[in-house]
């Protein structure tokens, strides 16, 4: 089948790429630029380790063809970093003890910069609510959410 | 998991998204937010030649106050929806189902529309092709029967829209247009009855715009739920008081959601009655995570709690 061309801005850098139409924005991520950040869990868009922003809305990359993306702003979690600094969010998790496994962290990680991005001062119940669209399958979520709410203070 | 070849198409306009899917010959399929069609593609259950997206439509995203109804673009998504003020001020029955849809990352991305025509649910049907084909394939799927209740020739898979329940008690009508021109039904009469072919749609046509009639409403929506995020409702009930009546629509069981109106709602023994009959009516079976006695029971038991509630005008 015919590929598509489709240009995006990924971490800050433009990206033209010859893509399946049937292929999907983690396929891409992972598999043509090697950010492999974001995981595959389910495959079905029911537990958000694939989590990427797009547009400044935290995105299912498993759920969305890399077409429907043409245009489109994109951070994974390779982008967070800053001057050779880490994000925040990504100092908290290690801090708090909220990876055990480590899969789904970078979903929850894009999954709540999204929200700090659109409110600066959660309080824990939006955390819980915004954190409730991702499963871990580990620890639990209370230092998950421990470290949303740090990362949120120091952001601050 | 990787999904089957097809093409991909952009619909400038709804026009254009009905000519594209003449020229595929009824072997397209429109997309929206994808939050439900995606996965089905990759279980296998829907194979289109092509996808036409709906996306870059910008007609289908506004919300707007015509004529004594507000007018919902089907590609607003439902996070939108849910922090829209006139909605805040309406329907409160319609803000708490579209709270309740999924998780936010999902409302994000799915639509009103797309979360009105997702596809009916059964523990037998969503599932990998290597699993159903292991067991079988069951009504749904072409078989000779039912899986789940054996010798039966219906479908029993559930329709899990929050939001179409609470939709139709608020007398909401949906707009389609398609290659036979532009039509608005109520949206209950959208459904067929038969969860093999949920909803009374010609081929290519798109839905539009969800129109709900502009009042102050009170109300509420009941949700029978596992895990509190993610999950599809296992029994919906949504209450909308409309000039003293109520109108109350049961979802989540069966292949449509079905519709109750009550004179007056302060009378305790027709709330029970109606109660009652909805429970009777409901006739749920082994295809999703709880028993069907227990869900069957909480069809009364949803309904007389959105009630309450729906009187008393506070918070859960």
């Amino acid at each position: 089948m015919k590929t598509m061309k489709v240009s995006f801005n990924v971490n800050s850098e433009d990206v033209t790429l010859d893509v399946r139409p049937y292929e999907t924005l983690l396929e891409t991520l992972r598999e043509r630029l090697f950010l492999t950040g974001a995981k595959e869990a389910c495959g079905l868009g029911a537990c958000g380790a694939c989590t990427v922003i797009v547009n400044g809305i935290p995105l299912r990359s498993c759920l969305v063809l890399t077409p429907e993306v043409e245009g489109a702003t994109i951070m994974t979690v390779e982008g967070l970093r800053e001057d050779g600094n880490l994000h925040p969010l990504q100092e908290t998790f290690m801090e708090k003890g909220a990876v055990q496994c480590g899969f789904c962290t970078s979903g929850m990680i894009m999954t709540a910069k999204a929200l700090l991005d659109r409110n600066k001062r959660p309080t824990k119940k939006e955390i819980v609510t915004t954190i409730s669209s991702n499963v871990c399958r580990c620890t639990g979520y209370k230092k998950i959410v421990e470290a949303v709410e740090e990362a949120a203070k120091r952001m601050a | 998991m990787i999904l089957p070849q097809f093409e991909y198409k952009r619909a400038r306009s709804v026009a254009d998204a009905v000519a594209l899917y003449k020229k595929e010959k009824g072997k397209a399929i429109y997309l929206a937010g994808g939050t439900d069609l995606i996965p089905l593609v990759k279980l296998r259950l829907r194979e289109p030649k092509a996808v036409i997206d709906l996306k870059g439509i910008e007609d289908l995203k506004i919300i707007a106050t015509r004529g004594g109804s507000l007018s919902v673009g089907a590609n607003a998504t439902l996070f939108d929806l849910k922090k829209d003020p006139v909605i805040a001020a309406h329907f409160p029955a319609l803000v708490e189902s579209l709270d309740a849809t999924a998780c936010e990352t999902l409302q994000m991305r799915g639509t009103l529309g797309g979360n009105i025509l997702q596809g009916a649910r059964c523990l037998e049907y969503n599932q990998s092709l290597e699993w159903r084909k292991a067991r079988g394939f069951c009504f749904k799927m072409g078989g000779k029967e039912c899986n789940v209740v054996k010798g039966a020739k219906v479908c029993f898979a559930n329709y899990c829209s929050d939001n179409a329940p609470s939709l139709i008690s608020l007398g909401a009508q949906v707009r389609l247009m398609g290659p036979g021109g532009e039509r608005t039904v109520k949206l209950e009469s959208l459904f067929t009855g038969d969860a093999r072919a949920l909803f009374a749609m010609e081929g290519g046509e798109v839905l539009t715009h969800i129109l709900v009639p502009l009042k102050k409403t009170k109300g509420a929506y009941e949700k029978l739920r596992v895990r509190e995020s993610m999950d599809y409702p296992l029994v919906g009930a949504a209450v909308s008081v409309i000039d003293g009546k109520a109108r109350i629509c049961v979802g989540g069981v069966g292949a449509a959601p079905r519709l109750y109106v009550l004179g007056d709602i302060r009378d305790a023994a027709s709330v029970r009655d109606v109660a009652e009959k909805a429970s009777a009516d409901a006739k749920p079976v082994a295809n999703a995570t709880l028993s069907p006695a227990y869900r069957k029971k909480m069809v009364g038991t949803l309904i007389k709690r959105a009630l309450k509630r729906s009187l008393a005008e506070g918070k859960r």
